[in-house]
């Protein structure tokens, strides 16, 4: 055991520079008759001329296997302090620090073992003359024990014609080499979770860059964070960090990183990295710790059946249907085929689109579900889609040749073909649908990694695919069906009027993205594809020559493209609302009022749909007003970055959301995405009540 | 399943920053002897308010603190009849007769519960000598963190972060400072 340190004062002369001394002290550091840490002020000149740049510098030199401690001293320790005066110094220098590990890896400390040159850049008084540089330094020096040591120094320095560099100037250089430094151009973002027992993630350093060596991160103190570490592997920084209980700035990850540049270069950096979480922090101690892998995958399934319901699939449900009545005739195995068919489309397009999501997410685009919504030629390519399907149920042409020249055989291929389109054209439709049911689990998905995306839109498809499955592979299912007959081309046509219904609804989001002009440019786009349908039915009924007619519907289409919509208008939809924003959220609550915002987009029918007939009806506007609430909207129809990141911040990757803020609360209540009037009424009577200022009475 | 399987690898790189206690949230319970042998429980003393002093008598800091008797004041301030302290020692070559030595030595009445695993230590995540957590009557942790503001003392009036948060839970209210960065010797855990 060792005995403790005598914290006795000692005068000595410690200073090794080959120039004058002066007198110092010290005081602890004396452990068993040995000095466990030695100090000496260096200067990197003896003589300098007046206001000329000079370095000066505390030499620690530590007993073997002793540390001194970094200006951040890690999980225990304490920082070194170090003081010059004398002259004007700059801040000190700290050159790159080791990281120890005790307790088996359990605490990790930073400093230095050996020797260390802690220094500063000063600038020289103008006076010639002798001068005095004084060093203040205030350090624990560890082994396994710890003992607090602190020193005064005091070195002379000339002032006079020329600039001697004294025998301690290597030493400063050999320190200077590994101090961290700003870099220009260096960019790094610290891509961060929070989870139930605190931060993970990873510092994301431009191309080419990769840390070099073990423990070529050190963190510093970093605001918004009581604990923060790094570990380096393949190259990469992970980081796993304990966020503070009460927060006052947003998290930042602080440190210095020894890092090699796509040229091959070291660099040591300093590092000042906002934290881009991919979720919010966890609120109440109560708040599960997110749903598991399994319940999202159950989620995503049933939501994907249940899409088969919704306004905007319903029409092509209808097709559907339709369509497998017309199977009902067909061979057990024909059955098979085409249910087959269908679900290849539907979980094709689903995995296509997560594909896509994925390579979006990858090129650093933030995408949110329904973002195909935000593009007028998407819009536009599923109104053409949608009224051409129209026209085809209406018997303007055909698209299977049932009849006629063809073969059994090719008719059966042609069956499938149609099926595996049905089941792409059910997916194009359930995108702006999916919000309500899905916002969990697609949430989650575009915060999860890649892997997880691929597997929640795959089991989304499985979902959407299994009705149809279903009904056409139960033998019972089939047979109770209705036989076919002349019904089903009534029943058709008016699936074809459901069709024209949703081409109208993806007018009006049109409107939404580019206004009147836009609306106008998609209509006149949708009677060309009308044209160019009819004069492909009429070359599929004519005798001869159906080429021409073919010629004249491609001929009709193409001229029709520079019809298309192409960009965004850029005034905002509705100037009667107040736009949504954070300032304009804290502006209300610091009036001491209620916020109330509404994450909503035009071709989201669900947020149509809550706006209509709940924030709309007259109990809730009064509720609204007797609470003096503040009512934002944050409109989506047109990409956001503001709002992409708050949806995110909540875990959702879509709209609607809904947030209620009261005063005096930090987080927002969120309510559920299908809203009701009680609902509402009764988030907003939990608020408390406002005070009502009164006259004075006279 | 839960969602954790990529991060799993990172969990494993990092032993333990993130599972310590955590302010807000249930202390983790346990159960340890003092250095006469008895038994301390932390759910035996629900109801109370519970300080634990994470102490090793070889650490300069520790023994700057006891030689200004911070501990026994800080309790003494308080209310010893809703205020329980518990002193532990996690350092891996400690034993019960040192702990009793020691105590009777300095001559406080508390407890020095013996963690030489430093399993409690590690599950608190106690770094350092003295590292102090306050525990209200729920059993919710409500500070973590250093004694004072104070780490070099040097200063003239420090402020005294247990002292504050004791007379917060004893007045009913929340505990202003939640945490803290601890300060002192590292806690000699077994390597």
């Amino acid at each position: 055991m060792r005995r403790f340190p005598l914290a006795i004062a000692l005068l000595a002369t410690l200073s090794h520079a080959p120039v004058a001394q002066a007198q110092s002290s010290a005081r602890g550091a004396l452990d068993e008759g040995v000095h466990r840490v030695q100090a000496d002020l260096l200067l990197d000149a003896e003589e300098v001329r007046p206001g000329e740049r000079f370095r000066a510098g505390v030499r620690f030199r530590m007993h073997e296997g002793w540390h001194v401690y970094w200006r951040h001293p890690g999980e225990s320790g304490l920082g070194t302090e170090l003081v010059f005066s004398g002259a004007a110094f700059g801040p000190v220098a700290w050159p790159f620090p080791q990281t120890f590990r005790t307790g088996g890896g359990f605490i990790r400390t930073y400093g230095y073992e050996g020797e260390v040159l802690l220094f500063a850049e000063g600038r020289a008084p103008d006076a010639p003359g002798e001068h005095v540089v004084e060093a203040r330094a205030d350090v624990l020096v560890c082994e396994v024990d710890c003992i607090p040591a602190d020193f005064a120094l005091r070195l002379p320095l000339r002032v006079g014609e020329a600039r001697r560099p004294s025998e301690a100037a290597p030493l400063f250089d050999a320190a200077q080499a590994t101090v961290p430094a700003r870099i220009e151009g260096l960019e790094v973002a610290a891509e961060a979770r929070f989870e139930a027992e605190g931060i993970r993630g990873r510092l994301r350093l431009p191309a080419g860059w990769r840390a070099e060596g073990e423990d070529a991160f050190v963190p510093d103190a970093s605001p918004g964070f009581e604990a923060l570490r790094g570990e380096i592997r393949d190259g990469a920084i992970a980081i796993e960090g304990k966020p503070a209980v009460e927060a006052s700035e947003p998290p930042r990850v602080r440190g210095v990183a020894r890092l090699v540049a796509p040229d091959g270069a070291l660099h040591h950096a300093e590092i000042d990295a906002p934290v881009i979480a991919a979720n919010e922090p966890p609120v109440a101690a109560t708040e599960a710790q997110g749903p598991s892998l399994a319940l999202v995958l159950l989620l995503a399934l049933g939501g994907g059946a249940l899409l088969n319901l919704m306004p905007c699939v319903f029409p092509v449900l209808a097709v559907k249907v339709y369509g497998f009545t017309r199977l009902a005739a067909e061979s057990r195995r024909g059955l098979f085929a085409h249910a087959a068919a269908y679900a290849a489309g539907v979980v094709g397009s689903l995995l296509a689109l997560a594909g896509a999501v994925i390579a979006l997410r990858a090129a650093g685009t933030g995408v949110g579900w329904g973002f195909q919504f935000q593009h007028p030629i998407y819009v536009a390519a599923v109104a053409a889609v949608v009224v051409a399907f129209a026209l085809n149920l209406f018997g303007v042409f055909r698209v299977d040749v049932s009849a006629g020249r063809l073969v059994e055989r090719v008719d059966a291929r042609q069956g499938l073909g149609r099926s595996v389109g049905e089941g792409v054209l059910a997916v194009v439709l359930a995108t702006p649908c999916s919000a309500p049911l899905l916002g969990t689990a697609l949430g989650f998905a575009f915060a999860a990694p890649a892997w997880v995306t691929a597997l929640v839109f795959l089991a989304l498809g499985v979902g959407l695919a299994a009705p149809f499955c279903l009904l056409v592979l139960v033998p019972g299912l089939v047979e109770r069906l209705p036989r076919p007959g002349p019904w089903m081309e009534r029943c058709k046509e008016i699936l074809g009027f459901a069709l024209l219904a949703t081409a109208v609804w993806l007018v009006w989001v049109m409107g939404g993205l580019g206004g009147v002009d836009a609306m106008a440019r998609l209509l006149a786009f949708l009677v060309a594809v009308a044209l160019a349908c009819w004069l492909f039915g009429l070359a599929q009924s004519a005798a001869r020559r159906r080429w021409l007619g073919r010629a004249a519907a491609l001929g009709v289409l193409l001229a029709a493209v520079p019809f298309l919509p192409t960009s965004t208008r850029s005034a905002p939809p509705n100037a009667t609302t107040k736009a949504w924003s954070e300032d304009a959220v804290a502006a209300a609550l610091a009036e001491g009022r209620p916020v109330f915002v509404d994450f909503t987009a035009d071709w989201c029918l669900t947020c149509k749909f809550n706006e209509r007939t709940v924030l709309a009806s007259r109990r809730v506007q009064e509720a609204f007003a007797a609470r003096d609430v503040e009512f934002l909207v944050a409109d989506w129809t047109r990409r956001d970055e503001a709002i992409r990141r708050k949806l995110a911040a909540h875990g959702k990757a879509g709209v609607p959301l809904y947030l209620l803020y009261a005063p005096g609360r930090r987080e927002p209540q969120v309510l559920p995405e299908l809203l009701t009037e009680g609902l509402v009424i009764d988030a907003l009577s939990s608020l408390p009540k406002r005070e009502t200022k009164k006259e004075p009475s006279t | 399943m839960k969602l954790r399987v990529p991060v799993f690898l990172f969990a494993l790189l990092f032993a333990g920053i993130a599972s310590a206690a955590t302010v807000g949230q249930p202390a983790p319970d346990f159960e340890l002897p003092d250095e006469t042998g008895v038994k301390h429980s932390l759910s035996q003393y629900r109801g109370k308010i519970v300080v634990l002093e994470w102490v090793n008598p070889e650490c300069p800091f520790v023994q700057r603190h006891y030689k200004a008797k911070t501990m026994e004041k800080t309790w003494a301030a308080s209310d010893k009849e809703k205020v329980v302290w518990l002193a532990i020692d996690s350092t891996h070559h400690n034993t019960p007769e040192k702990s009793a030595a020691w105590k009777r030595e300095q001559g406080f009445a508390y407890p020095v519960l013996q963690d030489p695993s430093g399993e409690v230590g590690k599950r608190y995540g106690a770094k350092t000598t003295p590292h102090m957590y306050v525990i209200d009557e729920k059993g919710v942790l409500r500070y973590a963190g250093a004694i004072d503001d104070d780490p070099r003392g040097n200063k003239e009036k420090p402020t005294n972060y247990v002292q504050a948060a004791l007379a917060s839970l004893l007045a009913g209210g929340e505990v202003k400072e939640k945490t803290s960065t601890p300060y002192g010797c590292t806690v000699k855990y077994k390597e």
